[in-house]
């Protein structure tokens, strides 16, 4: 198919209407409508990444409105690019959205009732947002996708809950300020160079020697601060856990795998097709000290993790830590690290779906997510603490699950640059994440309270009754997702090897050292 | 907290102006935003892609249509997500029970806007349908087609607005705004073009490749036009009662 790339974001755009429409006919047409052009994107999805990888050169381009690339710089027009990286975030990004809406079912029903014409129309354009964020190839462009991305994800967080309400104005706050200060420095990039297009973009930085103006240093550090606090990395973190709580159990399965994962992609992005590798680590003061920043925040995300008692908040302070991790591998400038880094936003995003589908079935069977309530559930949903803690492992890194082999990749980073510090931090915080989720493995097995009170006779005696530890699976419209998701995880990772080589084939353009360059 | 927050602000303040220094001078004709091939592009040959004399409309609706779509369906989220936390709700029921003023309209004020909405609708389809040749546009036009309902919601209340044009046709009016902008983008792309390349409509049309962008741009003002109308409105009735649709301002 020839534009395939342009489906992508046609389904859902065409879907979201058509939701928003069936509102008013019947609520249940919602679901199949949402599900159904989903599909269609993911196969739309799967067919680009299919002729990014068959293509000599590895990329897909597409002119919107048909104009031309033939000027230097080119920037007449809109362009879509699909190289690998980009086909490969937006396959995952379709992929979650698909898996997540399929899911949502209960929920919505449950959670946002009356509502879900307005709740699936508005998840339609955020997956829309995301994937068009993944493919485009100009700077404006992306900053017009961010904002349909940022504004839909405030109204689905906003739609549950009057605290929801609170954590949202955090959120937009912050959002916003993310959004100008990267359109701040768009429009600075613009006034150096003439053009819009990533590509143009980088091609008149590298001819016309522009790396000591000031200009694009301040632009740099714009963007770059812009998307940092988009991504929540450490000191800018604070939107993210109230939000990601109090939304609805749908929208934070659909925002917490995909929004910061996209925004690391967005950072990558621009320090590969928009900056360029010399400029942005050469001549920029950034590579000294972001490793050391990343230190800080990966230990205070991952001690912030360790003091919550309740499973939803606990694992958005990992998410903010796993940031960490990725923006660490960008900064350490190296070829491993940044295969690291693009391999985790992969990984993590699937793990990070599989513990979110889980959290939101033990929500939905125990009405709570606090540890407390968690005792003898591995007895009366096996499946689901099964697919929950593949999740669990793979943030780990346990093989054969696919955290274990971006993490590799990430440490490896580490060792070649000989930036030790992020290699220490990095198993520092594994150890943090083996206690975490150990800790949960126990409430769920043993029968100690938080007091350390034995409660059971022992032998796997949970001191529960008969009732409460009989087998009570989560409906399967729920469970399926959730082991789909789980065995994407075990998948990834034991294909790992193909994934790598795609990521290296697309990295090799780009010149990055192999061995210790910053020093 | 204030001089906290005055940190950060000279910081970047102070960033902003380091960086001017290094500004091309103000107007240069040798800087590169104005020397870039692509900005010549636009000014030169505007007129030959696309027939249409006024060059930002051009740029805005057919050079970078894709964001132009996009900027819509970012103001059709905006009515959603409005719609999404407010409705429903019981915030709005409870309010100003002490001083709600049960007042008839004043004969003067709605008089007066008796005669002024037709002028305004009448001004707004001309701005939205001269936008090819004078500044003007879907956006513009759509906000002075809300504008006018806003009008009659503040003069009279909000119940009379909302019996003129209720908040479910709003959201249809709203989406059918994307339906046709995406869908000439569709049927561009349907005839063998890429998406939103309109010449290809010249198939459909009996005019020439140029004209046929020059009449897809009226269609896709039209369309940005339906959904900042309804948004506008959408928008101020809600927030306006609260969601409750009730009494308003």
């Amino acid at each position: 198919m020839e534009n395939a790339i342009a489906w992508i974001f046609i389904f859902p755009l065409i879907g979201s209407v058509l939701v928003a429409l069936a509102g008013f006919v019947n609520r249940k047409f919602c679901y199949p409508i949402s599900v159904l052009s989903m599909a269609g994107s993911c196969w739309a999805g799967i067919e680009t990444l299919r002729q990014a990888m068959s293509s000599p050169s590895h990329e897909v381009s597409y002119i919107l409105g048909g104009w031309t690339l033939d000027l230097f710089p080119r920037g007449v027009g809109i362009e879509f690019r699909a190289d690998i990286l980009a086909a490969l975030i937006a396959m995952i990004v379709l992929g979650v959205g698909l898996i997540v809406t399929v899911y949502s079912k209960i929920h919505v029903e449950k959670e946002t009732p009356n509502k879900e014409s307005v709740y699936y129309s508005l998840m339609l354009l955020q997956i829309t947002g995301l994937a068009g964020i993944c493919l485009t190839g100009d700077a404006f462009n992306l900053y017009v996708l961010i904002e349909v991305a940022a504004l839909t994800g405030y109204g689905l967080i906003a739609i549950g809950s009057n605290r929801a309400a609170a954590a949202t104005f955090n959120y937009l706050i912050l959002g916003t300020i993310g959004a100008s200060l990267y359109l701040l420095g768009v429009g600075y990039l613009y006034i150096k160079t003439g053009t819009l297009n990533m590509v143009g973009i980088r091609e008149v930085i590298e001819n016309s020697k522009l790396a000591n103006s000031e200009t694009l240093q301040v632009a740099f550090v714009l963007i770059g601060v812009g998307i940092l606090i988009k991504m929540a990395f450490f000191p800018f973190h604070a939107w993210l856990p109230n939000a990601y709580c109090n939304a609805p159990t749908t929208t934070s399965c659909l925002l917490a795998p995909l929004v910061t994962k996209v925004m690391i992609y967005v950072m990558i992005r621009m320090i590969l097709s928009v900056f360029g590798v010399k400029f942005s680590f050469e001549s920029t003061i950034w590579v000294s000290w972001m490793p050391w920043l990343v230190v800080i925040a990966i230990v205070c995300a991952a001690f912030l993790a360790l003091s919550q008692r309740e499973i939803k908040r606990m694992l958005a302070y990992l998410i903010v830590a796993e940031v960490g991790y990725m923006v660490g591998g960008v900064w350490i400038y190296n070829y491993y690290g940044l295969i690291g880094s693009i391999f985790h936003i992969i990984s993590d995003a699937c793990m990070t779906l599989c513990l979110f589908l889980g959290a939101g079935i033990i929500l939905h069977k125990c009405k709570t997510t606090h540890f407390d309530g968690l005792r003898g559930l591995f007895s009366r949903m096996p499946l689901t603490m099964i697919g929950f803690f593949i999740g669990g492992f793979s943030i780990i890194g346990l093989p054969p699950t696919c955290g274990f082999f971006s993490k590799w990749y990430l440490i490896t980073g580490g060792m070649v640059s000989q930036r030790w510090e992020y290699m220490v931090v990095l198993m520092f915080s594994t150890m943090v994440m083996v206690i975490l989720f150990f800790r949960l493995i126990e409430r769920i097995h043993l029968a100690v309270d938080e007091s350390g009170k034995n409660l059971g006779k022992g032998h796997g005696d949970l001191g529960l009754t008969k009732e409460q530890t009989r087998f009570d699976e989560a409906p399967l419209i729920m469970l399926i997702p959730l082991l789909v998701a789980a065995s994407i995880v075990l998948l990834i990772g034991v294909y790992n090897q193909d994934v790598v080589n795609q990521i290296e084939i697309f990295l090799k353009a780009y010149g990055l050292p192999t061995g210790v360059k910053y020093k | 907290m204030k001089i906290l927050s005055l940190i950060p602000i000279i910081a970047i303040g102070g960033l902003l102006l380091w960086a001017a220094q290094d500004f091309p001078k103000w107007g240069d004709v040798e800087s590169p935003a104005s020397k870039s091939p692509v900005s010549s592009h636009f000014i030169g040959k505007t007129g030959v892609d696309t027939e249409v004399p006024n060059m930002v409309t051009a740029v805005l609706a057919d050079y970078r249509g894709f964001d132009t779509m996009f900027e819509t369906v970012v103001v059709f989220i905006a009515g959603m997500a409005v719609l999404a936390i407010l409705k429903g709700s019981t915030r709005g029921n409870s309010r100003r029970k002490d001083h709600e003023v049960e007042a008839e309209p004043d004969l003067i004020v709605t008089n007066t806007v008796r005669l002024i909405v037709p002028v305004i609708q009448i001004f707004a389809f001309y701005v939205l349908a001269h936008g090819h040749v004078s500044p003007g546009g879907g956006f513009q036009g759509g906000v002075l087609m809300g504008a006018s309902f806003i009008l009659i919601a503040l003069s009279w209340d909000l119940e009379k607005a909302v019996s003129r044009f209720s908040i479910e046709r709003c959201m249809i009016v709203a989406a059918l705004g994307i339906v046709i902008y995406g869908g000439i983008g569709l049927l561009s792309m349907m005839l063998g073009g890429e998406f939103l390349d309109y010449a290809e409509l010249e198939r459909v049309l009996p005019v020439s490749r140029e004209m046929a962008r020059y009449h897809a741009m009226l269609g896709v003002e039209i369309g940005v036009g339906f959904t900042v109308t309804a948004i506008m409105f959408a928008l101020y009735a809600n927030l306006s009662s609260e969601g409750s649709l009730k009494q308003g301002l």
